[in-house]
């Protein structure tokens, strides 16, 4: 498993070697634009969270309408009844259980 | 622990909302981000939209983080997968012929072969736009593996505990890529 050296291969890594090292310190203006991204970013999540806070209320309470609505429409179904034919249930004294 | 700041206390304040914190968790983290961008990027590419990025992810990202290793540890992680992730997005040059290297790229490939040649700052920057070239023309994570080998200088035991691999499977692999190196290498020597 012996490769003979790729001896161009090792002086070009070690030719361009200085390129790979970092910067130690960022450059002129760099913290500003970060600091200007990362408050766009907060601010955009705080916006998604409040958005979806409102939502989940939203949805809660069109759920809870919707449960009330029908619990109560079961209970008054009754006497409920078209003007017509509750007309006819008072004339003929229909008992309606 | 990092020494040159005081991490924990950064990220407490930055929790409480001190955008100072948060300034000085960027300028302690730019350096380690900075280097594995440079590493693991071609040189052209936009290292400091790069950087932003990552630097983001790690803010949106702090409340994971577990103060069992140093907060340079878990960033770097993090700055790896991101580069790694970016150079998959690119696409791979399965091949690189004689045409693509500019004439200076071609002038240095030339004087590579000779140990002790002058070298001077646009030297460097050709060579390292030609080993872009000639990295571009290996997978992701092959790139990285002959970079942590012959660019840091890791150990085999070192490679085997930060990818996983064992060092059969490092052995192995590192054979086959310095033989597509070469083979590259070859095909441009004989200007084909």
């Amino acid at each position: 498993m012996n490769e003979p050296e790729n001896t161009r291969w090792h002086n070009l890594i070690a030719l361009s070697a200085p390129t790979f090292t970092g910067d130690d310190a960022p450059p002129y203006g760099f913290v500003t634009s970060t600091m200007a991204r990362l408050r766009e970013e907060t601010r955009q999540v705080e916006l998604a969270e409040r958005i979806g806070m409102r939502a989940l209320f939203a949805s809660l309470a069109l759920l809870f309408i919707t449960a009330m609505v029908t619990l109560g429409l079961q209970y008054h179904d009754r006497s409920d009844l078209e003007p017509g034919l509750r007309g006819i249930v008072q004339v003929e004294n229909v008992q309606l259980s | 622990m990092d020494q040159s700041i005081d991490v924990a206390d950064c990220l407490h304040r930055w929790k409480a909302g001190d955008e100072g914190a948060a300034e000085q968790l960027i300028l302690h983290l730019h350096p380690v981000i900075s280097r594995i961008v440079r590493t693991h990027l071609p040189r052209r590419d936009h290292e400091d939209d790069l950087i932003q990025e990552i630097l983001m992810k790690t803010f949106s990202r702090l409340h994971q983080y577990k103060a069992d290793a140093p907060l340079t540890h878990w960033v770097s992680r993090l700055a790896v997968t991101t580069c790694l992730d970016r150079l998959r997005a690119q696409k791979i040059r399965p091949e690189l012929r004689c045409a693509d290297l500019t004439p200076e790229e071609t002038d240095i490939f030339d004087r590579a072969e000779l140990e002790n040649h002058t070298r001077d700052a646009a030297d460097v920057i050709q060579a390292r736009d030609l080993v872009d070239k000639l990295l571009s023309t290996l997978p992701v994570e092959d790139r990285r593996l002959i970079l942590m080998v012959d660019l840091e200088g890791r150990s085999l035991e070192e490679i085997s505990h930060s990818t996983g691999w064992g060092i059969s499977k490092i052995k192995m692999r590192l054979f086959r890529i310095r033989g597509q190196l070469r083979k590259t290498m070859d095909k441009l020597e004989k200007r084909t």
